[in-house]
């Protein structure tokens, strides 16, 4: 990793309501990733554990396409999965990280997923955006758990199916 | 930078028009987020519509307990201007600690309001006021206003024409500059409005937001003590290289505590 630009920590838990199974599959389902990443513009499964995005990202001022290339690692289905991400945008800055996700079945039947993301950012937008960069983090953390949330929620896809699109 | 259109349209309608039939626009007021954003290359609008000399974005004028003040106000307008320091001299102040002369001179009370930077200074007094934020097509009311980290109740081409801002009692903003930039690492209004007290906090959080537990303490009691054990707002405190969440949660209970010192201290 490289040493130069700032870093990002950021950790929490969403509890999710879906069995252990769902949610796992669909963390592994470029679809559902797709659905629930803000500007996903395309998501493609290059193998068993690595993706690749383009995400066109919108923060206040800034509106900037990055590519995105996931790989996953120390996979124990479904438990959990260390998600490595390498994020470049042309001529905008790069940003690199890795986030360890873990599944706990509760008693009630749903999932707690935990996460704890460590990276840095680095390039124009690391210095444009210092002071903003935990903040911008942490929403786009919460705006992907709360479509995550959703597309798990039994209640929002009996719904779904009965209003067929 | 990378080339764009530039529009100089001459009226409200025209500029609205324009935005909705270009491909990928961005409206033009002060320019002192925007332009250093496309200079950086981080957003590359096709078009740029540039919103001076709107007659329907200009002019301060206070009647009926109300400042109205255009969007296109510049800071450093807002901070000179007659009608600003006899209603309500804590905004005049608020706009003469925004950025540096610079930045006061080109940057707007509605850009800097369509922006919602989490640190600029003007959501706090939109809060406190309780504004109304009148739009090419509506009115907005300030606890509709403030969404997230630039995220406001505004939609895509809509135009910020004036703000309306209730004159208090009296009102007092306290805020901590960030030494460099001026921006509020965190910043409180509080105004009186006969009694009943609001308390607008900008640079703390995501957005601006009103603290709910000092009002409250506050209408009953109107004394800096009076926030010593009252609850803070329940936001996401921002963290960054400049002030860590505690740190911020800390500064908003003694600026909230210093503006009440300075209103219930002023004549």
């Amino acid at each position: 990793m490289s040493k130069r630009g700032e870093g990002v920590e950021q950790s929490g838990e969403h509890r999710i309501p879906a069995k252990r199974s769902a949610v796992w599959r669909s963390l592994n389902d470029p679809a559902v990733l797709a659905r629930c990443i803000d500007g996903c513009q395309s998501l493609e499964r290059l193998g068993e554990d690595a993706f690749t995005a383009t995400v066109r990202a919108k923060v206040g001022p800034v509106r900037a396409t990055f590519q995105v290339a996931l790989k996953l690692t120390d996979m124990r289905p479904p438990e959990s999965y260390v998600l490595h991400a390498d994020v470049k945008g042309a001529g905008a800055g790069f940003g690199k990280g890795s986030a360890e996700v873990t599944l706990a079945e509760t008693e009630d039947g749903t999932t707690l997923l935990r996460y704890s993301v460590a990276g840095r950012v680095g390039g124009k937008l690391a210095q444009i955006g210092s002071r903003l960069i935990d903040s911008t983090a942490r929403k786009m953390a919460d705006d992907f758990f709360s479509a995550f949330h959703q597309a798990l929620d039994p209640a929002a896809n009996r719904q779904q199916s009965a209003n067929p699109p | 930078m990378n080339p764009f259109n530039y529009h100089k349209p001459s009226t409200l309608a025209e500029a609205v028009a324009l935005h909705r039939d270009a491909e990928d626009p961005a409206y033009l007021s002060g320019g002192h987020t925007l332009l250093p954003t496309m200079t950086q290359r981080l957003a590359a609008p096709s078009d740029l519509i540039d919103l001076e000399g709107l007659a329907e974005l200009t002019g301060i004028a206070a009647e009926d307990g109300t400042l109205s003040i255009g969007a296109f106000t510049r800071h450093a307008e807002a901070a000179a201007s007659a009608e600003v320091a006899g209603t309500l001299p804590a905004l005049a102040e608020l706009a003469e600690g925004i950025g540096d002369a610079q930045v006061r001179n080109r940057g707007t009370i509605g850009g800097s309001l369509a922006n919602s930077d989490p640190a600029a200074d003007y959501p706090a007094a939109v809060l406190a006021l309780n504004a109304v934020i009148h739009t090419d097509r509506r009115q907005i009311a300030a606890d509709d206003y403030f969404r997230g980290l630039f995220e406001t109740a505004l939609e895509e081409g809509e135009i910020i024409t004036r703000i309306d801002f209730a004159i208090p009692s009296r009102a007092a903003y306290e805020k901590f500059p960030n030494p460099a930039s001026r921006y509020a690492t965190a910043g409180v209004m509080v105004a009186d409005f006969n009694g009943t007290v609001r308390v607008g906090v900008t640079g703390a959080g995501p957005c601006g937001c009103r603290a709910h537990a000092f009002e409250a303490a506050l209408s009953a009691h109107l004394d800096p003590a009076a926030l010593d054990a009252a609850e803070l707002p329940a936001i996401d405190f921002n963290s960054d290289l400049h002030a860590s969440a505690e740190y911020r949660a800390h500064l908003v209970r003694v600026l909230a505590q210093r503006a009440t010192a300075r209103l219930v201290a002023a004549p």
